[in-house]
């Protein structure tokens, strides 16, 4: 079994309701140990693809196998081998901390001793022993989010599936949530997770882009910026967005120019790749600004690029 | 692996499966004290209210008495009619004429009126005559002095008859009521007939909400997330249930008998085992409505009006269903509740075995597997 391994195969996946196509024709592979983000707007079809792939929904059209098994014939070999979050449910919060892990354990065929030596390591994994027979009603939502993803490996599965697990949770609990599943990719389980904050998918190994159904981009972060954020970026202060545009306009080496909180990003052809260059290209043209920074694209820029160029 | 043990694995695996889904209902039944509330609260506090409301209209009706004959045989009619808790003696006049005024005023609700001749009549083999005077606004009273009139007349002694100003057909029922209830206590035939159409109610209630509510919350399609079959979700989920049902039935049947006294003729095993059937069958409904609706709102209304009307109009408790139309008896014959009124009041009433109840058995039994099928078929482990 090699790293390179693909756990997870889409090929031309499709999945219409009546006619309006949700997703349409997706292709992608997932390696072993990998986190795999799935981004994309409210909308995009990141979760049709996602209960497609954990044999909840049937597809339209189109082919995938998770964990070497076919998501239309085996379903339920599916389901056991991979874990679920789903992005509206993810706990019974009238139950308690230990009779949700016991039931999820049990609905997985877990019983007797197994069941508890699992439910003691979830309990640990969530950080939550002494918290065992609170409701989970009254459990914080970074906590109850904790406690969601250690249900969802109750049984050890080689893929997790997570379903925007961080919408409505504060910035410091999403970063422990990232943290955890760093962890859980080192230890050996691939992960896929969508989400529509575009700096979570810089936690990612590799990122699909959905929109409006299409996967219009994949490949890891950089691959990304490198591909479809030409040229070098720069990040001026003290300047006004609208003089620069204007001070700039008919110069054909200017890619883009953004406002970007009390900076503008600057973007320029390859060729001028040191802030001295951008410093002589402005001067004389009458327009203010002060310190000049070479910067990285983001995701965002990616997006950008992506999505405002189709509209 | 070897096939045997292949097998005992997967047994193993389902059993694990069915006992965390019961489990977990187990634990939202005990967290939500509405729930117990309503099924063990609501069934004895109806049954109380009805039952009582019932009993106070059918004791001690004042009876006014004529005896124009004084004979040994006229007295023996009217020791008859003082016999039971049903009827009270008021007032004794000489003649016919004065009864009229005492059941105006209401002192006495029933005239009993028996004519010179009496006995002559009796002598010759024909119908002897005695008049029965009622108070027409007190349906209660009027129905049960026609009933017990009417036991008389069919008594071996025939020295009494029948005549209530105008000839009243008697339905059918209140003949079997006559037959099988000496004391013509009508909370006797009532109280079984109430026990169903509470247990109704309260089963079918109990499972309506319980798969809408997953959907609606969106735990459904975890579960579906998992291996959990179709069948162990239904059965986890009903069996909580059929032992909280089967703790309202011995209530019901406790409170009918402790305080109406309403007879266990037949054995409690045979009760007990038909009510069990019943019982599953129900929630099954309730289960199916769930299932199908998806929604609790809806799961709740149907669950009334699938529950209310068939056990309440067409279960023969109030109207008897060989009186029906022909079409409404066939609806009738759809819903269990006829049989298992039927077979209550078999058992209770007459002491029936399970061989005089098989009919109503086989029928509910049936209409449970049915409800299995189709929401099995109706509960598709794909979320859209
Ligand atoms: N069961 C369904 N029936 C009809 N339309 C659906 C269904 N599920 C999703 N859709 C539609 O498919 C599109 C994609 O939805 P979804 O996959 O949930 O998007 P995302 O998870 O990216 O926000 C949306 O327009 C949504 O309205
Ligand atoms: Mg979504």
């Amino acid at each position: 079994m090699s790293l390179d391994e693909h756990v997870i195969e889409v090929r031309d996946l499709s999945r219409k309701f009546g006619a309006f196509t949700a997703v349409d024709a997706v292709n992608f592979d997932v390696r072993r140990s990998e986190i795999f983000g799935y981004l994309g707007a409210n909308g995009a079809g990141k979760s049709t693809t996602i209960r497609m792939l954990c044999g909840l929904l049937a597809p339209t059209t189109g082919h995938a196998t998770v964990a070497g098994k076919d998501i239309a014939r085996d379903p339920v070999g599916v389901k056991r081998s991979i874990g679920y979050m789903s992005q509206r449910f993810s706990l019974y919060l009238d139950l308690t901390v230990q009779e949700n892990l016991q039931f999820f354990a049990g609905a997985y065929g877990i019983g007797g001793k197994k069941q508890r030596v699992a439910v003691d390591a979830a309990l640990e994994r969530a950080q939550l022993q002494d918290s065992r027979n609170v409701i989970t009603k009254s459990l914080p939502g970074g906590v109850r989010q904790r406690l969601a993803l250690a249900s969802a490996l109750i049984h050890k599965p080689v893929i997790l599936f997570l379903d925007e697990p961080t919408a409505g949770v504060s910035p410091d609990s999403r970063r422990d949530f990232w943290r955890m599943i760093r962890g859980l990719a080192r230890e050996g389980t691939t992960l896929f997770v969508t989400t529509h904050h575009l700096d979570e998918a810089e936690y990612c190994d590799r990122i699909g882009l959905m929109v409006d159904g299409k996967l219009v981009a994949l490949g890891t972060p950089p691959e990304l910026k490198r591909e479809h954020v030409a040229g070098a970026m720069f990040a001026l202060a003290d300047t006004d967005h609208r003089a620069l545009r204007a001070a700039l306009a008919g110069d054909a080496r200017v890619l883009q120019i953004q406002p970007f909180g009390r900076r503008v990003h600057l973007r320029v052809d390859a060729a001028l790749g040191t802030p001295v260059d951008i410093q002589s290209m402005l001067t004389g043209r009458g327009v203010a600004f002060g310190e000049i920074q070479r910067i990285e694209p983001t995701l965002e820029d990616v997006f950008l690029e992506l999505v405002g160029g189709a509209s | 692996m070897s096939g045997a043990s292949k097998k005992r694995r997967r047994r193993g695996l389902v059993l694990i499966r069915f006992a965390a889904m019961a489990g977990k209902e187990v634990n939202h039944i005990l967290r939500d004290p509405q729930v117990l509330l309503f099924a063990l609260g609501m069934p004895v506090v109806l049954l109380l209210l009805f039952g009582y409301a019932v009993t106070f209209d059918i004791d001690h009706i004042p009876l006014v008495v004529v005896d124009q004959e004084q004979s040994a045989s006229s007295r023996e009619l009217i020791a008859a009619f003082e016999g039971g808790d049903l009827f009270e003696v008021v007032a004794v006049r000489e003649t016919p004429e004065e009864v009229e005024p005492l059941l105006q005023r209401g002192v006495a609700k029933v005239g009993l009126i028996i004519p010179e001749g009496f006995d002559r009549e009796l002598l010759r083999g024909d119908s002897p005559q005695a008049q029965l005077l009622l108070d027409g606004t007190d349906n209660n009273s009027a129905g049960m002095a026609l009933g017990y009139a009417n036991a008389l007349s069919q008594a071996a002694t025939k020295k009494a008859a029948e005549r209530a100003g105008t000839p009243l057909e008697l339905p059918l029922e209140a003949r079997a009521r006559t037959l099988y209830n000496p004391g013509l206590r009508s909370t006797v035939v009532l109280v079984p007939g109430l026990m169903v159409i509470l247990l109704v109610m309260v089963a079918v209630m109990l499972t309506a909400l319980t798969v809408a509510r997953e959907y609606e919350r969106g735990s459904m399609e975890q579960l579906f997330a998992t291996p959990i079959g179709r069948l162990e979700v239904i059965l986890g989920k009903l069996a909580p249930y059929f032992i909280l049902g089967m703790v309202d039935v011995l209530l019901v049947v406790t409170v009918g008998v402790l305080l109406f006294d309403v007879p266990i003729a037949g054995e409690l095993a045979v009760l007990t085992g038909v009510s069990a059937l019943f019982m599953l069958a129900m929630l099954m409904q309730g289960l199916f409505i769930s299932v199908a609706t998806r929604n609790q709102m809806v799961a709740s209304q149907l669950a009334v009006i699938s529950t209310l009307l068939p056990s309440l109009l067409l279960s023969g408790f109030i109207f008897p269903v060989e009186s029906m139309p022909s079409p409404l008896q066939v609806v009738a014959s759809i819903f269990p509740a006829r049989y298992f009124v039927h077979a209550v009041r078999v058992v209770m009433l007459k002491g029936g075995g399970f061989e005089s109840i098989g009919v109503d058995c086989l029928a509910i039994g049936l209409f449970f597997l049915a409800m299995l099928a189709v929401s099995i078929k109706r509960f598709r482990r794909f979320v859209a």
